[in-house]
């Protein structure tokens, strides 16, 4: 399996990489270790604006970078149902191959949980 | 940047380079580049010498007579020729075939196709060791059943099965023939083709130092039991007793009857002194925690180790260390996504630690830094993976 350089870049350096703690503190994750892929973002949310985000990745190169750049990049946006881009555009910034991309809908599922843990 | 490590053995070695240098004299004006059946003058001579040879060379590494060395292009197309050879000969009189689920895709593709032709195949489960009792054979065989095609050493995880045994109870059934991989065999652990009570044996020159592209199919001339007849899958110039015709490639036949001569005689050191080491490997990666060893150590190669490691995924754990080590993972690339090794969960492996698995493969030029280069890579790779996942 051949990566491009912003996959390869994210895979190896993983920013934003753990688990944040205390209050004010969302957590959502999506997908299963058995089944290959598994995402976890933490987000600390203040006024409806991000100011943190850490994740937690089982599963192959592309979920670790993908996972990796929506963390590093949350931060300064408002809390939405929406990751900080499309799954299309993330698919294209990261060259998923088509058989891979029900791995980005798992991030899409564990930040809508984060999302959603929010709202409640 | 420096090369990685490589442990790989099991896949390919590199040509041994008293190998190259007499493959290269085969392939020059001034060296033997004659047609070997060109029976009408000196160069075809020189070359048929050197053919014969390589001949006796390869025989005489595993115990059989030249007589029974048929050359081909590798293991795959030995296989093929024994499966289909003996299948299309015998098919009058039995269209079953004994094999195991952990056999190399150049045996389980062959019985495929043989299935889908109306033949009826037998897939033995190993048990968890990855070894086939061979009282399941004994209990698979019918009264049609014309070939078992068992491997001696399996190439992902390095068991060994007990070939004679299951010779002997094919020998007593009378009409099944066998047939044995030794790709991964040859040069790792002693072969005693005449005495086994094997009729066909695959053979592949570039696991023992030899060239790619160049293999043979041993076939047995009876001794202890009527001599296996094969229909032939090629046709063109009568080469190989009819068995395989085309021109024989001299340098590469050379190639493999020097590459098995050598290796035939480093056998014995080269199995003591490797066998150190692979469980210095396997300390270094036990140590880790949550490392499996695939396979049963008491019954394999001291070349081979098969590790799955709990808490991460294969493919990140190959990219991880790809760059520093060159190993082969648990897993095939059927496509973008990854395919869980077939023989791992043959063993009862669940489909993550399958895939989270790396194959070892020791060889000539490892040395204690190189193992330990290993473990300090994975050991890096696996503690990160693990982090990152949260186990």
């Amino acid at each position: 399996m051949n990566y491009n350089e912003v996959t390869l870049e994210y895979f190896e350096n993983t920013p934003a990489a753990g688990v944040l703690l205390g209050p004010g503190t969302l957590r959502g994750a999506a997908g299963d270790r058995a089944h290959g892929a598994w995402v976890q973002f933490d987000l600390r949310v203040d006024a409806g604006i991000v100011q943190a985000a850490r994740f937690l990745a089982f599963g192959c190169p592309h979920t670790i970078a993908v996972a990796a750049w929506v963390a590093e990049h949350a931060p300064g946006g408002e809390l939405r149902p929406a990751l900080p881009e499309s799954v299309a555009h993330l698919s294209e910034r990261f060259a998923v191959p088509v058989e891979k991309r029900g791995r980005l809908l798992i991030i899409e599922d564990a930040w809508l949980a984060c999302v959603r843990c929010g709202n409640h | 940047m420096s090369r990685p490590v490589y442990l790989d053995h099991a896949a390919t070695t590199p040509v041994d380079p008293r190998v190259a240098a007499a493959m290269a004299k085969c392939l020059t004006a001034e060296g033997a580049f004659g047609n070997p059946a060109s029976a009408s003058h000196a160069f075809g001579d020189a070359a048929a010498a050197l053919v014969e040879t390589a001949r006796a060379q390869v025989a005489a590494s595993v115990g059989a007579v030249p007589q029974e060395v048929v050359w081909t292009s590798g293991a795959t197309e030995a296989n093929n020729l024994a499966i289909f050879g003996v299948a299309e000969y015998y098919g009058e009189s039995g269209r079953h075939i004994v094999t195991a689920r952990t056999e190399h895709k150049a045996v389980l593709d062959p019985c495929r196709e043989l299935e889908r032709r109306g033949w009826r195949v037998t897939y033995l489960a190993p048990d968890g060791g990855g070894l086939i009792q061979p009282e399941q054979v004994a209990a698979a065989l019918q009264a049609d059943t014309v070939l078992v095609s068992i491997m001696h050493v399996n190439n992902e995880i390095g068991v060994i099965q007990d070939i004679a045994r299951i010779a002997g109870i094919c020998a007593r059934q009378g009409s099944a023939r066998l047939h044995v991989d030794a790709a991964q065999s040859a040069g790792k652990c002693p072969i005693d083709f005449a005495n086994l009570g094997v009729d066909l044996m695959s053979l592949s020159a570039h696991k023992v130092y030899g060239p790619k592209g160049v293999g043979a199919l041993l076939v047995s001339r009876g001794g202890m039991r009527e001599s296996v007849q094969l229909r032939a899958r090629q046709f063109g110039g009568g080469q190989e007793r009819g068995l395989r015709a085309g021109t024989v490639a001299t340098h590469q036949v050379v190639g493999m009857g020097m590459a098995f001569e050598l290796a035939r005689a480093a056998l014995q050191s080269e199995a003591e002194r490797v066998a150190p080491l692979r469980e210095r490997l396997w300390q270094g990666l036990a140590a880790l925690g949550g490392a499996l060893r695939n396979g049963d150590a008491q019954h394999s190669v001291p070349h081979l180790l098969n590790v799955s490691f709990e808490g991460v995924e294969g493919e990140s754990l190959l990219a991880a260390v790809r760059g520093r080590l060159a190993v082969s993972t648990g897993s095939a690339c059927t496509s973008a996504l990854r395919e869980a090794s077939y023989v791992l969960r043959a063993l009862g492996r669940d489909d993550v630690l399958s895939e989270s698995s790396l194959r070892f493969g020791l060889g000539r030029t490892t040395c204690e830094r190189d193992v330990d280069d290993a473990v300090a890579v994975v050991a890096q790779a696996v503690s990160r993976l693990r982090r990152l996942s949260g186990a």
